[in-house]
C-alpha cells in the first residue's frame, strides 16, 4: 500500500472517530497508536509515550494554566463587570450600543488574556444578562459574544500563536505584535457592522432610555472611566518585562496572573469560593487542552513518518502547477474546511507542520502566516460541527438559546473574519509593521 | 451488579478524585518555582534547576489531573451525531467507543513502563546543565495513566450500570 493511501486512511479514520462522540483526544490517540503499531509493529508501541517526553520541553506551554487560571479569576470574581458597566453607561445610549461595548470588552479582556474561552465566561455571565434585559435581539447577541471572545487568541498575549511560534519555530514577540492591528481590524468591523445594522433596524439594539441614562451623574460616569486601568495594568506586567526582555515568556504569564489574583484581593472579591473554582476549572480545561495536544502529537509523529509533508508538497507544487498565492489560498481554504470538524490545536499539531515547511519554501513570512493562521482558528471556533465557541455558548448560555439559532448568529461574523483574513493576506504589512518597528 | 464492581467503581472514584483535588494546587507550586527564577535573576545567580522543575510539575500536573477531569466531564466530544442522540443510545454508544479509549491509554501505559525501566536501568539524565535523572518524572507519568485507565473502566461500569438501571 503506497504511503499516500495510508495517510488518506489515517485522516479519514480520524474523521469516522471524531463522529463516534467519544472523548476527542481518545479518537485521536487511538488512531495515532494503532496506525503505529500497524505500520512498525511493535517499534511503534512507544511512539505514543514518547509524546509526553517531547512535549514536556514546549515550555511555553507553561503559560496555557495561568491564563486559564486568570480567566477564570477574572470572571469569578465579575473585575470584568466594572468594565461593562463603564461601556454600558458611555455607549448604551447609542442603537447597538451595548452590543458595541460588548465588543470592546472583549478587545480589553483579549489584551489581557490569551484564550477564547475567558471571554466567552465573561460574555455570558456579565454582558448576555444585560443585553438580555434590554430586549437585544438574541442572535446578535449570540454572534456577539461568540465573535468577540474569538479575538482573545489574536490580540496579545495569546496562547494560539504560542503553541504556532513552538511549531514554526518564529519568536513569540514577533508573533504577539504582528496580531495587534489585524485584532483591532477585525473589532473595528464588527463594530460597524452593528452600528449599520442597528441604525438600519433599532429592534436589534435598542439604545437605552433616557430615564435610565439619566439616573447616573456626570460625576459618577467620569469614575467609571477608572474601570479602564485594569487591563492597561495587566496588559503592561505582561507585555512589557517580556518584550523588554526581563522575564521569560513563562515569567511573564505568572505575573499576568499573580496581578490579576492582586487586583481581585484588593477590591476584596478574592473569596474561598472564587479561589476554589478558578483553581479545579483550570486544571480540567488544562488537562483538556494538554490530552488532545498529546494525542494530536503521536498523530502527527505518524504522519511526519509517512512523508505526508511531501505529498501535499507535491500536489500544490508539482502536479497543480500552481503559484505561491494559489497555493497559500488553498492552504487557507483546507484549514477553514478542516476547522469545521477538527479541534483546532490538533489541527495546529498535525497540518501546520506540513505547511509551515512549504510556507517558508514559497518565501512567505511565517509571522504573517502564523496571523493567518490565527484568524482561521478563530473561525473554527464559529463553524459547526465542531467549534468551541458553539459548544461553550450552548454551555453557557440560558437554555432558550437553541443550537440552531446559536448556528445562524454567527454567519455575519463568520464573513466579516473571512474578510479581515482577505484583508490580511493582501496587505502584508498590516501584520508585520508593528512587529519590525519595535524590533527594528 | 457484583458487589465487587460497586466497590470497585467506588474506590477508584474516590482515589482519583482525591489524586485530582491535591494535583490541582500543583498551579501554585509552579508559580512558586517560576517567581524563584525571576527572582533569582534578579540576584544575578540564575538558577539552573527552576525551568526543568517546572516542566516536571507541569507533567504530573496535566497527567494526574487527567482521572479527575474525565470526573468532571471537561473533555469534549464531537457531537454532530452523538448530540441527536437521546440519553439512552448516547450510553449505549459510549460503552462500545470507551474500548478505543482503553485501548489508547493501554499502549501509552505500556509506553510509559517501558521507558521507566529503561530509564532506570541505564541512570537516565536530563541533558542540561541541572543534569536530573528522567525516572521520577517517568514513574509519575506510569502512576498517572494507571489511574487514568482505571477511571476509563469506572466509566465503562458507570454505562453499564446505567442502562441496567442499577445505582452504584
Amino acid at each position: 500500500m503506497s504511503y499516500d493511501l495510508i495517510a488518506g486512511l489515517m485522516f479519514s479514520s480520524l474523521m469516522l472517530m471524531m463522529l463516534t462522540g467519544q472523548r476527542v483526544f481518545g479518537a485521536i490517540g487511538f488512531v495515532a497508536v494503532v496506525a503505529a503499531l500497524w505500520l512498525w509493529g511493535t517499534g511503534g508501541s512507544d511512539l505514543g509515550y514518547s509524546a509526553v517526553m517531547k512535549l514536556m520541553k514546549w515550555n511555553a506551554l507553561l503559560t496555557l494554566p495561568m491564563f486559564i487560571f486568570m480567566g477564570y479569576v477574572m470572571s469569578e470574581s465579575r473585575l470584568a463587570s466594572d468594565l461593562f458597566k463603564m461601556f454600558h453607561v458611555w455607549f448604551g445610549p447609542l442603537p447597538g450600543g451595548l452590543a458595541i461595548g460588548t465588543i470592546l470588552l472583549m478587545v480589553l479582556i483579549s489584551a489581557m488574556n490569551g484564550l477564547s474561552v475567558a471571554g466567552m465566561a465573561i460574555g455570558s455571565t456579565i454582558a448576555l444578562p444585560q443585553l438580555d434585559k434590554h430586549k437585544y435581539d438574541r442572535r446578535m447577541i449570540s454572534g456577539v459574544i461568540q465573535a468577540g471572545s474569538s479575538l482573545g487568541i489574536l490580540i496579545p498575549p495569546s496562547v494560539v500563536l504560542v503553541l504556532y511560534a513552538m511549531i514554526a519555530r518564529q519568536p513569540v514577540g514577533h508573533l504577539w505584535l504582528a496580531g495587534i492591528l489585524p485584532g483591532l481590524l477585525m473589532a473595528v468591523i464588527f463594530i460597524i457592522y452593528i452600528a449599520v445594522r442597528c441604525r438600519l433596524n433599532p429592534d436589534l439594539g435598542p439604545p437605552i432610555t433616557k430615564e435610565e441614562s439619566e439616573q447616573i451623574s456626570w460625576a459618577e460616569k467620569i469614575s467609571l472611566l477608572r474601570a479602564g486601568l485594569l487591563p492597561v495594568f495587566i496588559f503592561a506586567v505582561i507585555l512589557v518585562p517580556f518584550i523588554m526582555g526581563w522575564a521569560s515568556l513563562t515569567e511573564a504569564s505568572v505575573i499576568g496572573a499573580l496581578a490579576t489574583v492582586l487586583v481581585a484581593v484588593a477590591k476584596g472579591r478574592f473569596t474561598w469560593r472564587v479561589f476554589e473554582e478558578s483553581t479545579r476549572q483550570t486544571l480540567a480545561i488544562t488537562c483538556m487542552f494538554m490530552l488532545i495536544i498529546l494525542a494530536a502529537l503521536s498523530f502527527g509523529a505518524v504522519f511526519d513518518g509517512l512523508g505526508a509533508g511531501k505529498v501535499i508538497e507535491g500536489v500544490f507544487v508539482g502536479e497543480l502547477h500552481l503559484e505561491p498565492w494559489q497555493i497559500l489560498v488553498l492552504m487557507q481554504l483546507s484549514f477553514l474546511v478542516m476547522g469545521m470538524f477538527l479541534d483546532d490545536t490538533a489541527m495546529l499539531v498535525i497540518v501546520a507542520p506540513l505547511y509551515v515547511t512549504l510556507v517558508d519554501q514559497l518565501g512567505y513570512s511565517l509571522i504573517w502566516y502564523g496571523v493567518l493562521y490565527t484568524i482561521t482558528c478563530q473561525i473554527a471556533y464559529l463553524t459547526p460541527p465542531f467549534g468551541y465557541n458553539l459548544f461553550l455558548m450552548r454551555a453557557m448560555a440560558p437554555k432558550d438559546y437553541t443550537l440552531p439559532m446559536i448556528y445562524r448568529s454567527v454567519v455575519p461574523f463568520v464573513l466579516m473574519m473571512l474578510v479581515t483574513l482577505i484583508i490580511v493576506m493582501v496587505f502584508p504589512q498590516l501584520a508585520l509593521w508593528l512587529p519590525g518597528l519595535v524590533y527594528s | 451488579m457484583p458487589d465487587w464492581i460497586k466497590s470497585y467503581v467506588r474506590w477508584v472514584e474516590a482515589i482519583n478524585y482525591r489524586v485530582g483535588r491535591f494535583t490541582m494546587y500543583l498551579l501554585f507550586v509552579i508559580m512558586g518555582v517560576m517567581l524563584w527564577s525571576m527572582a533569582s535573576k534578579v540576584t544575578h545567580l540564575p538558577a539552573n534547576w527552576t525551568l526543568e522543575t517546572a516542566q516536571f510539575l507541569f507533567v504530573a500536573y496535566y497527567l494526574l489531573g487527567a482521572p479527575y477531569s474525565m470526573q468532571l466531564d471537561t473533555n469534549v466530544r464531537m457531537d454532530l451525531l452523538y448530540g441527536r442522540l437521546n440519553q439512552r443510545t448516547q450510553v449505549m454508544w459510549d460503552i462500545l467507543t470507551i474500548f478505543f479509549l482503553i485501548f489508547y491509554i493501554g499502549v501509552m501505559l505500556y509506553g510509559a513502563i517501558d521507558s521507566t525501566v529503561y530509564s532506570f536501568s541505564i541512570g537516565e539524565r536530563n541533558p542540561t546543565a541541572w543534569r536530573p535523572p528522567l525516572w521520577p518524572v517517568k514513574l509519575v507519568t506510569c502512576i498517572a495513566f494507571s489511574l487514568l485507565l482505571l477511571q476509563a473502566v469506572a466509566h465503562f461500569f458507570r454505562d453499564v450500570a446505567t442502562l441496567r438501571k442499577v445505582s452504584i
